[in-house]
């Protein structure tokens, strides 16, 4: 039953440090894990009692139980407050978790630290340095600190400013390095004149040592078991752009977010709505109006509390992302059809008809993302051209004689330009009338030669696929006796709407 | 294959459950198509009757887990005041919040989202070692807790031996 083998079953746990030295930093990411997903806080939210839930998590629980689940104390969604500082917080320790649960894991190379790293040859120089580094450091930290809050154009502003900085003063910074080396309390390479401590100059001629002097700027690569003296502050922070994501990544970030505040929705009485006023908030809003009043009022909650828990994030998801939420929320938790323990093999009609038309809807919707679409379902429907295209040459084959199966596995794939008006030809008669013939997906029994391409295929595939099939299989089905003919041929469009 | 929330939060509690077992205790989804649906086995707590027992069970959870809580029901034949005689366990924990039909819960014994599968059979063992008879799910066994201590004490024992096979 070790489900863990799974790429998409292998969830991260702060039990994970247990076992490894670091196991004290499993308190520390419990502490940045959302009590009730148990996943790492998305967009913290603060609670009237000063508890911090998940965003999403928090407003779902509200709108169940209208109290905090920490501590019962009554509370509401309008009430909530952001915890940025938390968000950014919990942000660094994803960052850092991959590399310090594999440094935590890898077996300890108990690499002998050189006697040098721990006592300095001349403390007083050394501590010279020392003392110098952080206070030139200063400036230069606050300002991306200060800059956070800042707009967009400032922040470009102050980026161009310190990267000037940058220039001005390397050059000037190269001459101390190299006429004064009593400053940094290191000497020089004989041969490649890059600096070092004594105790290292041996070890560096035996191993590193490139043989002739290095320009200034490449003197950079030092041997790496031996850190350098702080550098002069310009130069760390160039040395550390590539590999940190430094204050930049951290400033755009903030910047997009100021980008576009979007508006929370507020909500409903549900009480005080008739079945119209409803159907038509929904319809405002771009969802389905199908259903029972009490899975009317269920999709509109739901709604309102993705969206609101989006506003809160500081990379919020397109509307149509959402709206696939959405649509999954209502597949498993929303849908009174389906059982708790996932026995929801007999989907209701109603369920499914609804299901279909809110897709359609989703597909007609302004920023509908195509391209998302077209990568998300781009293996079934390569699958379904595949088995349309299949099913064409058998029947072109089964015209001719009966020879047709062995042809048939031959020459599946190349499909000669002759051929293909005729798919097209078929396609447009099939979709103006459809007859129960076409409706038959085409890896139905009764086509028995495709079964076992099919099979394999699915097996294969992730089972996302084999809903949408499902899905499309399902639509196919709900033509003859859609009510709505005109939304439904409206959605039922090619595949990628961004490019039609 | 994707993942909602309740499935999600049951994969980190497996998870955990995995690397972190508390003692006495084992669960995990019984396949992995289906992640609602778990076993787990109970250890019977020392000094109680039920020591040395183990006992199956299965929970069942609901799609907007963890909002609302479980159900869990003893797969074998268990004799305590509060589980019914079908298995099925009565406790406040695995209660729905806002909701009490019997009046005698406090809020806070109840369910929330933050409880987990490890809280809720961390408190069935601990109602296996103290009975709350207040309000019996299986009303023969707990008026023989209440009053014939020693013959509930020895029923339950017997039980335990049988269904070890002793």
């Amino acid at each position: 039953m070790d489900v863990f083998g799974d790429e998409a079953f292998n969830v991260p746990d702060s039990t994970d440090w247990l076992g490894t030295p670091l196991a004290c930093l499993m308190p520390v990411e419990q502490a940045f894990r959302c009590h009730v997903c148990k996943d790492f806080y998305d967009s913290p939210m603060l609670t009237s009692c000063n508890h911090t839930f998940c965003s999403l998590c928090i407003r779902r629980c509200l709108s169940v139980d209208s109290k905090c689940p920490l501590c019962r104390a009554t509370d509401q969604e309008s009430k909530l407050r952001g915890n940025w500082a938390l968000r950014e917080a919990v942000e660094a320790f994803k960052n850092s978790r991959k590399v310090l649960l594999e440094f935590a894991r890898a077996p300890p190379t108990v690499q002998a630290a050189p006697p040098d790293q721990s006592g300095p040859s001349s403390p007083s120089k050394r501590k010279a340095t020392e003392m110098e580094g952080p206070k030139e450091e200063d400036p230069e930290r606050k300002r991306p600190r200060r800059s956070t809050r800042s707009t967009r154009a400032r922040a470009a502003e102050l980026t161009a400013a310190i990267l000037q900085e940058e220039q001005d003063t390397t050059p000037s910074a190269d001459p101390d390095y190299v006429d004064q080396p009593p400053d940094d309390g290191l000497v020089a390479c004989p041969i490649c004149l890059t600096r070092m401590k004594e105790q290292q100059v041996d070890r560096h001629l035996d191993t590193s040592c490139p043989g002739s002097p290095q320009a200034a700027s490449k003197r950079r690569p030092i041997p790496p078991q031996a850190p350098p003296p702080p550098p002069p502050p310009q130069q760390q922070q160039q040395q550390q752009q590539p590999t940190l994501p430094s204050f930049n990544t951290r400033l755009t970030s903030q910047t997009t977010t100021n980008q576009r505040p979007p508006e929370r929705l507020p909500a409903l009485a549900y009480s005080m709505l008739r079945d119209t006023a409803l159907r038509k908030k929904l319809s405002e809003l771009g969802l389905s109006t199908h259903g029972s009043r009490q899975l009317l009022e269920k999709r509109h909650k739901e709604w309102i509390t993705l969206w609101n828990a989006n506003c809160d994030s500081s990379r919020p998801k397109k509307r149509s992302e959402l709206l696939r939420n959405l649509d999954e929320w209502e597949r498993t938790v929303g849908n009174p059809g389906t059982v708790a323990a996932g026995g929801g093999g007999g989907q209701q009609g109603l369920g499914l008809m609804a299901r279909a038309q809110a897709t359609g809807a989703q597909i007609k919707d302004k920023e509908f993302d195509g391209k998302a679409w077209a990568t998300r379902y781009g293996g079934s429907f390569g699958d379904l051209i595949k088995q349309a295209r299949k099913g064409i040459k058998r029947q072109t084959l089964d015209g001719n004689g009966e020879k047709a199966d062995t042809k048939g596995e031959d020459g599946k794939e190349d499909i000669t330009s002759a051929e293909l008006p005729t798919l097209q030809a078929r396609e447009g008669d099939s979709s103006a009338a459809p007859t129960p013939m076409d409706i038959v997906p085409p890896s139905s029994p009764s086509r028995p030669g495709q079964m076992d391409d099919a099979g394999t295929e699915h097996n294969g595939q992730a089972p996302a696929k084999d809903a949408i099939a499902e899905d499309t299989a399902m639509r196919e089905q709900v033509i003859p006796g859609t009510p709505d003919k005109e939304q439904w041929e409206t959605s039922h469009q090619p595949p990628i709407p961004g490019d039609a | 294959m994707s993942i909602n929330v309740a499935q999600r939060r049951l994969l980190q509690e497996y998870r955990a459950l995995t690397n972190n077992p508390p003692e006495g205790i084992t669960a995990g989804p019984i396949s992995e198509d289906d992640l609602l649906h778990w076993e787990c086995l109970i250890q019977g707590p020392e000094g109680t009757p039920f020591e040395g027992g183990v006992f199956p069970a299965e929970l069942k959870f609901p799609n907007d887990y963890p909002h609302m809580p479980p159900t869990m029901k003893f797969l074998g034949d268990i004799f305590h005041p509060n589980v019914y005689p079908s298995g099925l366990v009565c406790i406040s924990i695995l209660h729905p919040p806002g909701d009490d039909p019997n009046h005698y819960e406090t809020a806070s014994e109840r369910w929330s989202p933050i409880q987990s599968v490890e809280k809720i059979l961390l408190s069935v063992m601990s109602m296996l070692a103290e009975p709350n008879d207040e309000s019996p799910a299986n009303v023969e066994a707990a008026k023989m807790w209440r009053e014939k201590r020693s013959e509930y004490e020895a029923r339950v024992k017997a039980s335990v031996r049988a269904s070890l096979g002793l």
